[in-house]
C-alpha cells in the first residue's frame, strides 16, 4: 500500500482568533514496505501529519491518496483498519477489564469469529512480548507493559501501514530496544511503518528514509545519511559527531547507525592513531 | 544495597521528605509495586530516580503527594502524612505527570498555568506576574491564548511545567519532565530545572541518565526495591549496576566507551569529537 500526501495544508480552528496553520502544503509519499521516520522540533507538525495518513484529520486543502485513489472515496472504517494509528501515550485509551478483551476489541468489531479473534490476540501479544499479560487488568500494568498492550490493540487489526506517534516516550532503554525490534520485524514482514519521534538516536537505528518537518513545512526527505548530514540540527548524536570529524578526516564517511559510527571512528583511531 | 555517596549533599535538621519501609501493591496485580523502600530527602537536594518500567518510580511519586496510600510503612513530607493530609501536603509539593494530557485542565494556556495559583490566596496582580514569568521560563511566549488541546506533546509538557513553576512549591516531583521534548527543548527545560538546584527540593524521574549528571544522588528502583542510592557519576561508570537495572548510557557516552574514551565522559557530540581528535593527534605525534 502506498500513501501519498499531495500539497496537504491543515489549519486548526480556521476562521477563529485561535487559528493555527499546522501543515503548510506538504507533499510526501509513504512507500510500500518501508520504515519512514518523521522528525522535527516540538510543534513542527509531526503528529498532525501522522493523523492525516488515515484521515483522522482531513486536510484543509490538498489530498491524501491511497494507491493512487483519493482516500475520501474509501470507507473510513476500512481505511483505519488498513492504516493503523497509535497515538502518543496510547495506553490512556485502554479500557477493557483484561488485556485479552482490550486487544480483542478491534478484531471483534471487524467481524472476525471467536477463534480468529483469539488467534489474532495471541499472535499480536506474542509479537510484542506481552503474552504473559493476557489475563491481567490493564490498569495494574506498568507503563511499558501498557504501551505494548495498546500497540497490540492496533496491530490486531493487521494493518498494512502502522503509524506510531512517539512510541517510545517514557519507556526504559531496554523496553525501547525491544519495541524498535518489533518495528524492524514488522517492516521486514511487509508492513510499512511510519515512526514519529523526537528521539533522533532511535530514528537513526530503524528507518529506511527520514523526513524533516519545520514549522509545518517539509524541509527534507530521503535516505538518512543524506538528510541528517545536510540538517545537523535534526541529526542524531552519531551523525553530529562524525560530521565534525569527517572535515579533517574524510575517511570517516557518513555513518548513521550506532554500529557503523563506532566502526568508522575505530577505523579512524586505528588508521591515524 | 550501595551506600549513599560521601560526596552527596549533607543537610542539617530533619529531612524534608522521608519514606520508611514503604510497601504498596495495586489491587488486581500479582506483584508488589514497592517493597520496603526507605530513604530521606534533605531540603534543597536534587535527586534522580531511575530504573526499568514497572520498577516503582511513578508509584513512589504518587505516594509522596497522597494520590495513593501505602499498604504499610510511612511517608512524611514536612512532618505530614500525605495519605491523611493530602491538601496540606499538596500546598508544599507540586507534581508533573508523565503524560502531559493528565495535567491540563483550562481552556487557554495562561489559565492553565494560573490554575494552581487560583486557590492559593495570591493577589491577582502577583498571579499575573508569576504566570508571565513561568510562561517565559519555558519558552512559550506567544502561546498564552492558545488552547491546550491544539498544542503538540512537547508544548503541552512545557505548559504543565510552567504551571508548576508558577506555583513554586517547596518540593517538585517530576515524572519524566522531558519525555516529549526534542533535544533543544530538553536542554532548555533542564537548564530551568538546574536553576532550582539548592533552592528547591526536587525528585526527578527519568530514563535519560545524562539528565542526572548534576544531581546530588540517584535512586535506582527495580521491581519495587530500592537497589542503589549513589552519586550519579558512580552510577554511569558502574556497568554492572546499569545492566542489572536495564539502564543504558546515552549514545555519546556509549560511543566514547566503545572507543576507549570513556574517561573523557563527553556529554555532547562536540565533546566526543574533540576527544577523538586529541587521541588522533597524540597517535600521530607518537609516530
Amino acid at each position: 500500500m502506498r500513501i501519498e500526501l499531495e500539497d496537504v495544508r491543515h489549519i486548526y480552528a480556521p476562521g477563529t482568533p485561535f487559528e493555527v496553520e499546522a501543515l503548510r502544503g506538504v507533499s510526501l509519499a509513504v512507500e510500500p514496505d518501508e520504515a519512514l521516520g518523521i522528525v522535527g522540533g516540538t510543534g513542527s507538525g509531526k503528529s498532525t501529519l501522522a493523523q492525516h495518513l488515515n484521515l483522522l484529520l482531513a486536510p484543509t486543502s490538498g489530498r491524501v491518496l491511497v494507491d493512487g485513489a483519493d482516500a475520501r472515496t474509501l470507507k473510513g472504517v476500512e481505511l483505519r483498519r488498513r492504516v493503523g494509528l497509535v497515538f502518543q501515550f496510547p495506553e490512556a485509551a485502554l479500557f477493557a477489564p483484561t488485556v485479552e478483551e482490550d486487544v480483542a476489541f478491534a478484531p471483534r468489531r471487524l467481524g472476525l469469529d471467536e477463534e480468529e479473534t483469539r488467534e489474532r490476540v495471541s499472535e499480536t501479544l506474542e509479537l510484542l512480548g506481552a503474552s504473559h499479560l493476557v489475563g491481567r487488568a490493564p490498569h495494574a500494568l506498568s507503563g511499558g507493559e501498557k504501551r505494548r498492550v495498546a500497540i497490540a490493540g492496533v496491530l490486531a487489526m493487521a494493518p498494512e501501514v502502522l503509524v506510531l506517534d512517539e512510541p517510545t516516550a517514557g519507556l526504559d532503554p531496554a523496553t525501547r530496544e525491544d519495541l524498535l525490534g518489533v518495528v524492524r520485524a514488522l517492516r521486514d514482514g511487509g508492513t510499512s511503518v511510519v515512526m514519529v519521534s523526537h528521539d533522533l538516536d532511535e530514528v537513526a537505528e530503524v528507518v529506511d528514509r527520514v523526513c524533516v518537518l519545520e514549522k509545518g513545512e517539509l524541509l527534507a526527505v530521503g535516505a538518512p545519511e543524506t538528510v541528517f548530514y545536510a540538517h545537523l540540527v535534526t541529526a542524531p548524536s552519531t551523525v553530529r559527531t562524525a560530521s565534525i570529524l569527517r572535515g579533517p578526516y574524510p575517511e570517516v564517511g557518513r555513518p548513521v547507525r550506532f554500529k557503523d559510527t563506532l566502526a568508522a571512528l575505530k577505523g579512524l583511531l586505528e588508521g591515524r592513531g | 544495597m550501595n551506600n549513599p555517596g560521601d560526596e552527596g549533599a549533607r543537610h542539617d535538621g530533619p529531612p524534608l521528605v522521608s519514606c520508611e519501609n514503604l510497601t504498596f501493591s495495586y489491587p488486581g496485580s500479582e506483584g508488589t509495586a514497592l517493597a520496603g523502600v526507605s530513604f530521606e530527602l534533605g531540603t534543597g537536594e536534587y535527586v534522580g530516580v531511575v530504573g526499568p518500567n514497572g520498577g516503582g518510580k511513578s508509584t513512589l511519586l504518587r505516594l509522596l503527594n497522597g494520590l495513593i496510600r501505602a499498604d504499610s510503612g510511612g511517608v512524611r513530607v514536612g512532618g505530614l502524612d500525605p495519605a491523611t493530609e493530602p491538601y496540606q501536603v499538596r500546598k508544599r509539593v507540586g507534581m508533573l505527570f508523565q503524560n502531559p494530557d493528565n495535567g491540563l485542565v483550562a481552556p487557554f494556556v495562561e489559565d492553565d498555568v494560573a490554575f494552581g495559583l487560583e486557590n492559593s490566596g495570591v493577589s491577582r496582580e502577583e498571579m499575573r506576574e508569576r504566570v508571565g514569568t513561568a510562561i517565559r521560563a519555558v519558552g512559550l511566549e506567544g502561546f498564552e491564548r492558545r488552547e491546550p488541546h491544539t498544542l503538540s506533546g512537547g508544548e503541552k509538557q512545557r505548559v504543565a511545567l510552567a504551571g508548576l513553576l508558577a506555583l513554586d512549591p517547596e518540593v517538585l516531583l517530576l515524572d519524566e519532565p522531558t519525555s516529549m521534548l526534542d533535544a533543544a527543548g530538553r536542554a532548555e527545560v533542564l537548564s530551568k530545572l538546574g536553576e532550582l538546584r539548592g533552592a528547591r527540593t526536587v525528585l526527578h524521574v527519568t530514563h535519560h541518565l545524562d539528565e542526572l549528571l548534576g544531581a546530588n544522588r540517584a535512586l535506582v528502583l527495580n521491581a519495587g526495591r530500592l537497589v542503589a542510592d549513589v552519586p550519579p557519576e558512580r552510577l554511569v561508570s558502574d556497568a554492572e549496576l546499569l545492566r542489572e537495572n536495564r539502564l543504558a548510557l546515552p549514545a555519546t557516552l556509549r560511543l566514547a566507551a566503545g572507543l576507549g574514551l570513556g574517561a573523557a565522559k563527553p556529554r555532547t557530540p562536540e565533546e566526543l569529537a574533540a576527544a577523538v581528535l586529541r587521541r588522533v593527534k597524540l597517535g600521530v605525534e607518537a609516530r
